[in-house]
Order: structure tokens, then C-alpha cells, then sequence
């Protein structure tokens, strides 16, 4: 079995792509992949750490159901905000996005 | 874990399925393709999972993270229209290297800090394994009032959801 620290060496990477894709891109649903891919990588963490535990626990695993469920329920209400966003203004480029700017 | 093949290929293999997924959900020309980029991706989380003793979540994030969320992201992709789906993927140039620039020193000094601590992290997990008849009793039994808040959470998110999404006729 792999160690701990070749877990979150992997994490990390996860957590640099998803960071690149939300600092760069400007298609509104990118920007949604990078954020589930940083949930993703946080994931992936709290399960590694759990299992390293001694003895290994499951307490890690019941945060990351709660996890799973939230980040369902985010990219639910984010889709929506992106379907109403692109139905008002018929873009879905964040940088023109910005009518709240005075 | 009894697997065939020896682990530490296991890890690899899920490693490179894993980013090379990411990099492609962010980077592929059509965003249908990154869409579908983003569920190997999830694919390769949920072995992962497996490989660390942890099934249900496995299987939970197949169902939810495939099954659910990149099923709406695709349903999304095709009510937004083509052209604009498919445009501005990224900024200008120098934004974009800054971008990567962050992305990169962000990653590097996480994973510097990890083998700087190695030593002191356990190298080798514990042996006896997790199974999944606990998580049962430490959901319901230790955590029972995170899963209420969530149930109400998750059906305000969808009524949330559905006002946002009505026509109004």
C-alpha cells in the first residue's frame, strides 16, 4: 500500500489543477469543473488521513458523505445559476458578467 | 486489498487516469468532451476510494458525482447555446501563465510540506480494515444532527434550484 504522504502529493495536484482552471478560465461551467475537482481533492485527503489513522477510523469517510451530498446539492443550485445567468444575458462569459459593477 | 496486480502500480495507474482526466476537463476544446473528461476523473477518485478500504464511498461517488452531477452538467451544456459554450476558454495569455504560475507554487509547497513532514506520517496504514457495517452507527449514532441540517439543506437547495430554473409564463 502506498504511503500517506503519496496521497496527498496527489491531493495537491488535484487541488493545482482545480486552482489553474478557477484563476484562469471564464466559461462559467470551467469554472464549476474546477471547483468540484478541489472538493474532489479534499476528498480525497480526509479518507487517506482516516485510514492512516491507528487505528484507522471511519470518521473521515462520514465527512466525505457530507461532503458528497453538498457538493451535489452546490453544482445543483450553480447550474441553475448559470441556466438563469445565460437565459438574462445570453452569455455565460464571466467577464461580462459583471452588471453589479457600479 | 488483494489485488492481482501489485499496489503500487494500482496507484499509479489511478493517479495518471486521474489528472491526466483533470487537466482534460479543463483544457478539451468542447465542453461536452471536458464534461465527460471530469467523470473519468471522478472515476479515478472512486478507485482510489476502494484502494483505501472505503467501498461505499466508492460506489456513492459513481452515483452522485458521476451519475447525478456531470448527468446535469451535460443536460446544462445542452440548453446553453453551442457557440457559447464552447468559447473564451481561457484569459490573455499572461493571465493564463499566472494562473499556472499560482496553480503550480500552491501545489509544490503542499506536497514540499507533506515529504518535508514524511517522517513523522505513517508510512504504512494500520492493518485491520474498515468495514462498512461501522459507518452505519457513527452516521446515525454519532452524527445525527449533520445528517438533519443536510436533509433540510439538500431540500431547500432543490426547491432552491427549481425557482431558479421556472419560466415564468
Amino acid at each position: 500500500m502506498p504511503t500517506l504522504v503519496s496521497y496527498i502529493i496527489v491531493s495537491a495536484a488535484l487541488l493545482g489543477v482545480g486552482i489553474y482552471g478557477l484563476s484562469v478560465k471564464r466559461n462559467a461551467i470551467r469554472i464549476l469543473f474546477a471547483v468540484e475537482l478541489i472538493v474532489n481533492a479534499a476528498n480525497l485527503n480526509f479518507v487517506a488521513f482516516a485510514r492512516y489513522m491507528n487505528p484507522p477510523t471511519v470518521s473521515g469517510q462520514v465527512i466525505v458523505f457530507y461532503s458528497i451530498a453538498a457538493a451535489a446539492m452546490e453544482a445543483a443550485v450553480g447550474l441553475a445559476l448559470i441556466l438563469v445567468a445565460f437565459r438574462l444575458n445570453s452569455t455565460i462569459d464571466l467577464r461580462k458578467l459583471n452588471k453589479l459593477k457600479g | 486489498m488483494d489485488l492481482s496486480v501489485p499496489p503500487d502500480i494500482t496507484f499509479v495507474v489511478l493517479t495518471a487516469i486521474t489528472l491526466v482526466a483533470a487537466i482534460m476537463a479543463l483544457q478539451a476544446k468542447e465542453l461536452i468532451y471536458g464534461a465527460i473528461s471530469l467523470a473519468v476523473s471522478f472515476i479515478g477518485i472512486a478507485g482510489f476510494f476502494v484502494s483505501l478500504d472505503a467501498p461505499y464511498l466508492a460506489m456513492l461517488q459513481i452515483a452522485v458525482y458521476v451519475g447525478a452531477v456531470v448527468v446535469l452538467i451535460l443536460f446544462t451544456i445542452m440548453l446553453v447555446s453551442r457557440e457559447e459554450v464552447d468559447k473564451d476558454l481561457t484569459g490573455e495569455t499572461g493571465e493564463s501563465a499566472a494562473g499556472l504560475w499560482l496553480a503550480g507554487l500552491l501545489a509544490v509547497s503542499i506536497a514540499g510540506i507533506a515529504a518535508l513532514a514524511g517522517p513523522n506520517l505513517p508510512s504504512t496504514a494500520p492493518v485491520g480494515n474498515l468495514p462498512i457495517s461501522q459507518l452505519g452507527p457513527v452516521l446515525a449514532g454519532s452524527y445525527p444532527v449533520p445528517l438533519l441540517i443536510l436533509a433540510l439543506l439538500l431540500s431547500g437547495a432543490l426547491l432552491g434550484a427549481l425557482v431558479l430554473a421556472k419560466v415564468d409564463r
